[in-house]
Order: structure tokens, then sequence, then C-alpha cells
């Protein structure tokens, strides 16, 4: 089992979990995270004052899936994240020791 | 005073079995049938009564010592459910030894084998002459004792010390109530509202009719049921009907109405061929509605235990007076027959930092159905007081839910009484829509008062606001469509304009609400679930909304309207989307909208030409209108744009023309010339000369060289008011400046040389220039403290640089000034070092003395 942690603008979530739904993968962890890549955020002007946007406003969704999954799901992130411009996110992929239903006590069921 | 009760006979334990399982079967039966209330739970108590009364038939014989055995608590009060706890007293009038302790055992042990849950107190009669202060749960549960067994007189005298009036028991009762019911309704966030509400602890649930009563008893003894008694005891049935359900399912003594029980008691409660969801919407309605008249009753008993009755009154009109920390009505029944004169009470309590009292809100809740909504709002007089007590300021939620506790917002408006208690069933609406509504106007007013730095910016925004009070009366009726099934802001613009027209709204104020009802969800949509980094996502989203001051009104209705949704849902993390999606609407609209000129194909250029009066001719308009930004017609209303062209037609080299019209405090200039060098310092400068104090304008011109200036000022110094010629003096001298026969420099000078050095306030100046927003201009922005002759002083500046000033926005918020200017110079963007240059003249100029 392998844990795959993507960071995706806000917007792209819906389609990430259409996209990952189409794989079969229906159970993923959504939490609002800020964060900046190699972007560093950006300088913004109001009123004629500049101030920096340093911590932009992701998405991080987590999925644990089997190994064999792993390379449709990582494709599937991937194509629905993507814009083609700075900011679209990362994806990572951790492995997985264990994983229990809590409910029934079942043994690495994803 | 108890009766003795009939001698029972010994019973063996196979018949008690028999016995409570035909006094359950019985409760059981009732509970199936939605009846396990009152009736149902008091039959119960009576059944476990005669049990107990078996029971002790056999074990009185163990001791000589008089005593009585007393139900107390919710056995007490035959609030007996299935697995309710069965809390007894057994008081001794002397002292307990081995025979006694064989009697209680020969009552408990029995009712243990029947697997009821006991909860027993044993006392001394001489015990009972203490107080007993440092157990709470004890003070309280014997406030229902009820006389079961055995020697009457034992119990009298128990009753004697401990629960007559005067009783130095009563005292320490009701602080320990107090307390408890803090810490009660502590661990429930002090809100009756949950998703899935606790039937017995929940703020507005059981243990509060129960406090309720318990403070009325011993404040109030004798005192006859008031108004509110009989709703209230329909509330305590409901609760108990529904407890009783809970019992059942869960077959223990839990009280929590989950989801999953919410969906079978409502199919217990509900109609019969309604969909599950409605049905659970229905009873989570009816539970809202009933817990709020529970939670009202306490909190009324509960207020009356501090009142300062002892306070002398002070009239605050003819019709109320202020007593201790409430408004009254100064006479109940005249009062009653002068609906008009109602909102005054919360006016006054808003004013004064007070809370309405009991006794105008009893009154307002009995009369209040004898009133059609037009009778509230006979005049404008009160339309304005209603706008003045919509105001956001500290107060205003709580006085909101008064009016709504006592039906006076849903005698006014109707259409707000639609979604009374109304539950739309999700897993993260907490609140009714009405109660929802009413958080969204608690968190504007909490924004007067901001916590964090992040608030702080939202709560400028509504400092900068013109009429916040528009905002509120918008949230009023934002969600009143939920009625139906229908698109629920449609539906709720309908049902606000029918309200908002009744109370004779000015169309100006009414097309802003309309506005924001009809658009509520758009920015959360925008901001939460679109990509906002698209410049093409902020552009259509700049074009719904169309200037600044609706945008600033839709960010803060935003903000409101999903905080409200539940504790948590306005996360820092949607909070920054929502301020970034502000900005950049915001830059785009003042810094962006001079690239954007009307399409002539554009649907609202169309319709504007159809709707175009007669003495205007088509190609007139459509030449007037090419090349203006989009911006003027978002911005400016039809009938002054038929204005504005009627001016401009025909117009000549030298011509000036302008129209001046009033609009309560506000005039309103609009100036039609041909386009030339210093047109607009020059009548910034007019403006000054004359005192006028420039809150907002535009200026623009189109491709055919005409020059379209619109300025709101108000006449500071009162020289329209008190000149009736005034406003001719002002367009001639308009009209001289402009043709070049007055120098409106060298007639401003003596007035500038004489002003004083001018303070900052805490205004910080800030000259930004942008070459890169714009393809065509270079964009200008000053944002300063406000000044006689400020815009004058800028213009000058600008055109001694001579650049040409092509479009121009400027606002006061308070005392700053927000200024933007599209610049060019010989018809292209400023160059790095021309741009460098005059907005180091302009710091200069803007720092130094005026």
């Amino acid at each position: 089992m392998k844990m795959i942690k993507a960071i995706v603008r806000p917007n792209k979530v819906d389609d990430v979990k259409d996209a990952l739904a189409k794989n079969g993968i229906s159970g993923m962890t959504v939490t609002e995270v800020r964060g900046h890549g190699r972007q560093r955020g950006h300088s913004a002007v109001y009123l004629g004052s500049e101030y920096e946007v340093s911590l932009l406003p992701k998405m991080e969704i987590e999925v644990v899936v089997p190994n064999d999954l792993v390379d449709d799901a990582i494709e599937a992130i991937m194509q629905a994240a993507r814009t083609g411009e700075i900011g679209d996110g990362r994806v990572f992929v951790i492995p997985v020791e264990q994983g229990r239903i809590i409910r029934t006590g079942e043994k690495n069921v994803v | 005073m108890p009766t003795e009760p009939p001698a029972a006979a010994p019973v063996s334990t196979p018949t008690l079995k028999d016995a409570l399982r035909q006094a359950r079967d019985e409760l059981i039966q009732s509970t199936k049938l939605a009846r396990g209330g009152f009736a149902a739970v008091a039959t119960y108590s009576e059944r476990l009564d005669d049990l107990i009364r078996g029971i002790y038939a056999t074990a009185r014989t163990h001791t000589d010592t008089p005593h009585a055995i007393a139900a107390v608590g919710g056995y007490g009060r035959k609030h007996m459910c299935l697995h309710s706890d069965v809390d007894l007293l057994i008081v001794f009038d002397g002292s307990i030894g081995a025979p006694e302790e064989r009697l209680l055992k020969s009552i408990l042990h029995p009712l243990w084998d029947l697997r009821l849950d006991i909860g027993h107190h044993v006392r001394e009669l001489a015990e009972v002459q203490t107080v007993e202060t440092d157990n709470p749960e004890f003070l309280i549960a014997i406030r229902d004792a009820r006389f079961i067994d055995g020697d009457a007189a034992v119990f009298d005298q128990f009753s004697d010390h401990c629960l007559r009036p005067g009783s130095p028991w009563e005292a320490p009762t009701l602080t320990a109530l107090r307390d408890l019911v803090t810490q009660r309704h502590t661990q429930f966030s002090h809100t009756l509202y949950h998703l899935e509400p606790d039937i017995k602890d929940a703020p507005g649930a059981l243990r509060d009719v129960s406090a309720r009563h318990i403070i009325d008893g011993i404040a109030k003894p004798g005192r006859p049921a008031e108004f509110r008694a009989g709703r209230l005891a329909e509330a305590e049935d409901f609760m108990l009907r529904i407890r009783s359900v809970l019992h059942l399912e869960r077959r223990r003594n839990l009280n929590v109405l989950s989801h999953e029980l919410q969906e079978s008691v409502a199919g217990i409660f509900g109609s019969p061929g309604d969909p599950p969801k409605r049905q659970v919407e229905s009873l989570m309605s009816a539970y809202f509605h009933h817990a709020r008249i529970i939670a009202r009753s306490l909190a009324v008993s509960v207020k009356s235990l501090t009142s300062t009755s002892q306070t002398d009154p002070t009239p605050i009109s003819d019709d109320l007076l202020r007593l201790g920390d409430e408004i009254s009505f100064t006479d109940g029944t005249r009062a009653s027959l002068r609906p008009r004169t109602w909102l005054g009470a919360f006016e006054a309590a808003l004013d004064q930092n007070s809370a309405v009292s009991d006794q105008a809100l009893t009154c307002i809740e009995r009369h209040g159905e004898r009133y059609p909504p037009e009778q509230f709002f006979p005049s404008s007089i009160e339309r304005d007081q209603l706008l003045r007590v919509l105001h956001p300021r500290t107060g205003l939620y709580a006085r909101l839910s008064e009016m709504h506790a006592c039906g006076l917002l849903g005698r006014m408006f109707p259409e707000f009484q639609k979604v009374y208690c109304l539950v739309i069933r999700d897993f993260y609406h907490k609140y009714t829509v009405d109660e929802h509504t009413l958080r969204t106007i608690s968190n504007v007013e909490s924004l007067c008062t901001p916590k964090t730095r992040s608030r702080k910016r939202f709560s400028g925004l509504l400092d900068e606001v013109d009429r916040p009070e528009l905002l509120v009366l918008a949230l009023l009726f934002h969600d009143v469509g939920k009625w139906t099934n229908k698109n629920h802001s449609e539906e709720g613009v309908r049902m606000a304009l029918g309200a908002l027209r009744r109370i004779k709204l000015p169309e100006t104020d009414i097309v802003t609400i309309e506005f924001l009802i009809r658009h509520h969800l758009q920015m959360s949509v925008t901001a939460f679930r679109r990509d906002t980094d698209d410049p093409t996502v902020v552009h259509r989203f700049a074009q719904v909304v169309g200037t600044e001051a609706r945008l600033k009104l839709l960010c803060l209705l935003t903000l409101a309207d999903v905080e409200a949704v539940g504790p948590d849902v306005m996360t820092p993390w949607k909070e920054e989307l929502l301020w970034r999606l502000y900005v950049d609407t915001y830059n785009h609209l003042t810094l962006g909208y001079g690239d954007e000129v009307i399409d002539p194909n554009a649907a609202s250029l169309v319709a504007l030409l159809e709707e175009r009066p007669d003495d205007i001719e088509r190609p007139a308009l459509e030449r007037f209108l090419d090349g203006l930004p989009q911006r003027y017609l978002r911005s400016i209303d039809p009938a002054r744009v038929f204005e504005h062209a009627r001016l401009a037609r025909n117009l000549g080299s030298t011509d000036v023309r302008c129209s001046l019209e009033q609009t309560g405090e506000v005039w309103e200039l609009a100036v039609m010339s041909v386009d030339q060098p210093k047109l607009y310092s020059e009548i910034c400068g007019v403006l000054s000369f004359y005192g006028m104090d420039i809150l907002r304008g535009q200026a623009m011109s189109n491709a055919h060289g005409v020059a379209v200036d619109v300025f709101q000022f108000t006449d500071q110094d009162g020289f329209f008011r008190l000149n009736a010629s005034g406003p001719d003096d002002f367009r001639y001298r308009l009209q001289d400046v402009v043709a070049g026969r007055e120098d409106i420099d060298r007639t401003l000078r003596p007035k500038e040389q004489g002003l004083p050095r001018r303070r900052s306030n805490g205004v910080k100046l800030v000259v930004h220039v942008d070459n890169q927003y714009s393809d065509r201009f270079t964009i200008l922005e000053i944002v300063t403290q406000d000044a006689w002759g400020l815009l004058y002083r800028i213009s000058r500046v600008i055109s001694r640089h001579d650049c040409d000033i092509d479009l121009v926005l400027v606002s006061t918020e308070g005392s700053r000034a927000i200024d933007v200017f599209h610049l060019t110079k010989a018809g292209a963007k400023l160059t790095d070092s021309d741009a460098d240059a005059l907005r180091a003249t302009l710091e200069t100029a803007l720092e130094g003395p005026s």
C-alpha cells in the first residue's frame, strides 16, 4: 500500500476526486492547507500598497491505494490538477506499513 | 399535603416482573404512536409507584422507626421514560441502624433484580436541619420530591424543613441551579442549535424546563401561570415524546437525537407519504421551535432572579421608559394599540445598550397578530427608524433575536416568518434558516470590533460602505427563498421586493439589495471553487459586480453568510481566498476598467438603445457612448445616461454644459465638454472654490473627444443652501474657467495660502504608479487624508507634468481619499522616468503644507 499525498489548487479538488473515482478510488481525506513551492508566493497591490502573499491557499488530498493502482492514481491526479501554470502543485508517494478499519478491525484494506 | 396511599399487598418477584413488563408495554405502545409524552410517562411513573409500594409492603416490617419513601428528580416529576433512573429518597425520623439497613435492602434489592437503574438518597430528619450546600444535585433533586409510601407525617416534616417557602434551603438551591445550568450550557457552547441535540441536557431541552419550574417554584410561590405557560407545557410534552422514542430505540438511557435516530423519530412523528428527508426536516423544525420556547422561558426566569425592580424608572419618551438595564413601555395598554411605536423600544435599547424588557416583549407577542404588516410602517418615519435599527452596531443581533422571539420581525415581514425554524437537512448547516440569518447579521456586528488582524481588513470595508444598513436588510432576506424548492436566490429576490416596496424603500436602495440577494452565492462559489489565478475568472466576476461599492457589500455579505453556516466553516484559509478575490476584483474595477470600452453589441447597450426617449436619436446615443468605458453603463443609471447624451448634443469646442441635481445631502454634478488639457483640474478648482467636499467622482471621454465628468459632493459651507442663485453662479464660473476667461489658479491662490498646515490624522500617504496593469494607460493611485482642494492640487500637478488625465475614479471614505487616475503623455503610457518624476512631485506636494 502507498499513501499518495497531492497538493493541488483549491478549485481542482472536485476534478481530482472525479478522476480518482473513475479509477475505482473513492476514499480520501481533504485538508485546507497553505504553503508555497518554488515560486514562493508573489506580491499583490491593494490601494497602492504592495504586500507579499507568501503562503498560498491549496488543498491537500490524501489517498491510500494498493501498489498496483499507484501509477494510475498519480496519473489521474496529475491530469485532473494540471493547468500548465506555475502553482499547479505536487504529488508525493509514501509507503504505508499497515492499515486497519476501526469499526471492523479488518486489516490492510484500503 | 401527601395523602396516605392505600396499603399495598406484598408481591413476589415474578409478579413484580409482570407488573413492570405490563407498565413498560403500555408506555411502548404509546411511544410507537408518538404519544409518549406527559400522560404516558406519568402513567408509567405511577405504575412504578405501585410497584414500589408492593415491595415496600413486605419491607416495612423491618423497622419501627417512622420513615417515608419519596420519588425525587425526574421520577418525582413523573417524567419516567423507559430507561430513566428511578431516584428515591428514604427519610427516617430517627437514627439509622441495622433494622433500617434491612428495610433499605428489602426495597432496593428487588428493584435491582428488576434491572431498574436506582438512585437513592437516605437521610435522617435530624440531618436535614443543615443545608447540604456541598451537594448541588441533591438540592435540586428534592425540589421535585413526591411522597410514595410510609409515614406521611415524616415526609411533611422533611418538606417543612427543605421545601417550604422561605426555607434556608432555597437560596443555596437557586445558586446551585444557576451554576449547574451554566456548566451544562457551557458543555453545549451556550447554543441550542446542534445537528444532533441532546434531548435531556442541551440548552432548550428537558433539564431547562425543570430548572425553570424550580426557579419559579421558589421565586414566585403560588403565582398564577403566565402567558407562555401553555406553550412551555407543549414544548415539554414534545421533548418527552421524543425522549420516549430514543429510549425505545436505543434500549438505554441515551438521549442524543442523532442523525440516524432523527429518521426513526420522524418516521413515528411524521406525516405518512412525506419523503424521509422532509419528515426529518419537519421534526427538527418542531424541535427547534420548542427548544426556543424553553430556552427563552428559562432565560426570563433566570433574569427575574436578578431583576432590579428597586430602580426608579427613567422616562425616555411618551411611550418608553428605562427600568434598570431594560426598556419598557410606559403604558402597556396604550402600546398594544400603537404598533408603529414598537420598533422604538428596540431602537432605544440599541441606543442605550440595554435589552427590551419582558413586559414589552410580552405585550408585542400578545397583540402582534392583530396587525397587518402595513400598520408597522404607516409612513417614512417608521421606515427610516427601521433603517436606523438595522445599522450595524453592538447589540444588533441580540435585539433582532428579541424582535424575532416576540414575533415582531415576522409580523413586520411575513416573508421572513416563512423560514421560522426552517431546517435544511445536511451535515454542515448547524442552524435553522432564521437563526442562520440572524447570525449573519451578528457576524457583521462583530466586524465593528474586529478581534484579529485578518478581520480588520473586512472591518475596514464595513467602514467604507455608505449604507451598511442595506447590507443588513439584504442579509435579512437573503435566504427567505429557502421555504420552497425553487432557486432560493431568485425566490428570495421576489419575496424581498414585495417587502421592500411595502415599506417604500427608495428604488435605488431596492436595486442594491436585489443585486445582493440574487448574487449572494456568487462570490463564495468564485473564491472557493474557481481558479482565481485565471484573469478571465476575475474579469467575469468583476462584470457581475460592476462597481467597488457593490463589491464591498457582496464581500461582507459572503463573509457573514459563510461564517454563519457553522462555527468552523469560515476558516482562515477561506478568509484568505475571499480576500484575494476581493483585492483582484477591486483592482480590476479600479485599475483595469480603462481597457474595457462599451461593446456595441452588448446586451445592456442594445436594451438601453431600445428604451431611449423619443427626443434622443439612436445614432446620437450610439455616438455619445462610443469609446466610453463599460464602467460608465454599470455605474450610471439609464435616465442619467440619457440626460448626459442630451447635454453632449452638438457640443461646440468652447461649450461647457452641466447638470446639477440634489438628492438628500448629496449633489451630483455632470459636466459635458470637449476634452482639453487641464479640464479636470479646472472643474475640481471651481468645486474647491465653493467649498464643496467631493465624495465620489469619475471622469472619462468618448471616442469623439467628449469629456464626461461626474462628481458627487456635499455643500460643506452651505453655499447653495444659503444662496438661491448659487447653482447658477457655479455654472457661470465653471464656463468662464473652462473657456479661459478666468484663471482658477489665481482665484484660489489666496485661499490656499491662508490654510493651516494639514495634519495626517493617521492616514499614510501612498502614491503608487503602475505601468503594467493596463495596456493603454499608466495608472496613478493615491491614498491620502482628505483635505480641501485635494483633487484640484493633484490634478494641477498632473497637468504641470504635461500628462493627460484620461480616466479618473475618486472616492472619499471617512477621512481617507482614494483617487485613481489613468494617465497618458503625448498619447502613450508614461516612461519610467516620467512616472518617477510625477510620483516625486506628488509626494512632495501632498506631504507638504496645503
